[in-house]
């Protein structure tokens, strides 16, 4: 019996790098958007869990895009919580002191959670802003 | 100090956002879904410090070196930020006989309710009478605190599994904790010395959940040791390639290659180096040029040598005990005849190779 019996096509590799991985990362996204939409239910998916490789990581930076916003927080180290061309979904890239990529997350959600001031803390700026004001 | 976990942290200048941040990578770094590291920072925050008592052993105190000196302080330094460490001899104050009724009061206030970290192997030899503090026998001290313990951390090589003290000939019979406690949950940590992350992620875990993470077959917190240094190896390629260093010095190991025939143990020991690094992700020994040499596996000294290539598919850590006991009376000969060997190569000046070593 020849090869060609067997109904499988070896699919060429295509650009260097890629492993496929990346596209079904687009659906799990549509899936978590029409949630938040539905129910407000965020959501995130962690990139560095994922075999993804730079050039994988790089398609799906391409194919999400650039959105308006990016917020940068100084805390241990840079992280950067940028809005991807979807409103809604961001990329959550952590560093840590020495600039290495310690986590990296798609955060579905309207506002990411790291951005919103908790309620305690704001509670201690109103402290804070009162005895300010005290002093004057 | 007492109070939650977040005000404590808060007046050594950690924020809030900082925490968020760090429980997110912790809980990356564990395999967890992304919803637990907020989970994880939650409950942690508000959590009230559990009491530690850390027993050190027959050991080096490089387990403890690894803990207080790893390189970001502010954050895997909050291990002590997130436990009431109430006794530990190389970091306490008190000493002698205070020091023994901390923990004693430590352990009759928390009782049934405190985590045990021991580092070092407990030796049974002549009683127990190798390793004594305070008059009193390792194996006594371990039994007495093991008894009112909610779980048990055995921390590094020697703790998990006897590590060099337990290596051949053994002379001081050591065992692992495993080995002496039998009705307490315990989780093995080991590594020479053990990866600091992976502590503050069981501790995190513990705190978060109120149990230990899951374990493999060998006590071993699966997130961290699930995995082989080799699988997740960046010179894993040039091993499918067959690209090999024969030498440290030779154009392969200039290239990067594979070290497997230099005697990297990676294919069979299971770690997290590959992945988390040491020294705030500077590098690693593989990355530094040097083959694993297998620390965080039971019995890794008596592996037949750092040097010898694993033989494919092997597994020469995995000893039957009616052989390791063998190998200890041969290990004896063996070395008596090295010995022998390098005094009659010294006489003659001559030079003694890497090979005639490992004979």
């Amino acid at each position: 019996m020849s090869l060609d019996a067997i109904p499988i096509h070896l699919i060429p590799p295509g650009e260097p790098g890629l492993t496929g991985n990346a596209p079904p990362l687009l659906h799990e996204l549509l899936e978590m958007v029409n949630r938040l939409l539905a129910s407000g239910e965020t959501a995130a998916i962690d990139l560095s869990a994922l075999p993804l490789t730079p050039a994988d990581l790089d398609w799906l930076r391409e194919r999400l895009g650039e959105g308006e916003i990016a917020v940068t927080l100084l805390a241990n180290g840079e992280s950067t919580l940028a809005e991807t061309g979807c409103p809604g979904i961001w990329w959550v890239t952590h560093h840590n002191e020495q600039g290495v990529v310690t986590s990296q997350f798609l955060e579905v959600a309207f506002v990411p959670e790291l951005v919103k001031a908790h309620p305690d803390d704001v509670a201690l700026g109103r402290d804070h802003l009162e005895s300010m004001m005290a002093d004057l | 100090m007492q109070g939650p976990l977040i005000d404590t942290l808060a007046r050594r200048g950690v924020t809030r956002r900082t925490f968020l941040k760090y429980c997110a990578t912790l809980a990356s770094m564990m395999a967890l879904p992304p919803s637990v590291g907020r989970a994880m920072a939650e409950a942690m925050a508000a959590a009230k410090r559990p009491s530690v008592i850390w027993l050190p052993f027959q050991e080096c105190t490089g387990c403890t070196e690894s803990i207080t000196r790893s390189h970001s302080p502010t954050i895997e330094g909050m291990i002590f930020d997130m436990v009431s460490l109430d006794y530990q001899e190389t970091l306490m104050a008190a000493a002698g006989h205070q020091a023994e009724e901390a923990r004693h009061a430590a352990m009759k206030e928390n009782h049934g309710k405190y985590l045990l970290i021991v580092d070092g192997s407990i030796p049974l030899g002549i009683d127990g009478a190798y390793s004594c503090i305070g008059g009193r026998s390792n194996l006594d001290i371990l039994k007495e605190a093991a008894e009112g313990a909610a779980a048990i951390v055995a921390m590094g090589s020697c703790a998990s599994f006897g590590g060099i003290p337990k290596a051949n000939p053994n002379p001081t019979g050591a065992v692992s904790v495993s080995d002496i406690v039998k009705d307490k949950p315990i989780v093995n940590i080991p590594g020479c010395p053990p990866i600091p992350v992976v502590m503050t992620g069981v501790l995190a875990h513990y705190l978060t959940f109120g149990s230990l993470p899951e374990l493999d077959a060998q006590g071993r917190p699966k997130a961290f040791f699930g995995e082989t240094i080799h699988d997740r190896c960046y010179r894993r390629p040039f091993y499918d390639q067959g690209k090999f260093a024969k030498t440290f010095d030779d154009e392969g190991a200039r290239q990067g290659w594979c070290l497997f025939e230099l005697g990297c143990k990676g294919p069979v020991t299971h770690n997290a180096c590959a992945t988390v690094k040491w020294n705030g992700g500077t590098s690693w020994p593989v990355e530094s040029g040097h083959g694993c040499i297998g620390c965080s596996e039971p019995d890794f000294w008596d592996g037949g040598g750092f040097y010898k290539a694993l033989s494919v598919p092997a597994d020469p850590l995995k000893i039957g005990a009616a052989a390791a006991v063998a190998g200890a009376a041969a290990g004896v000969a063996v070395s008596f005849a090295n010995r022998a060997k390098k005094k009659a190569a010294k006489a003659a000046h001559e030079t003694t190779t890497l090979d005639d070593l490992e004979k």
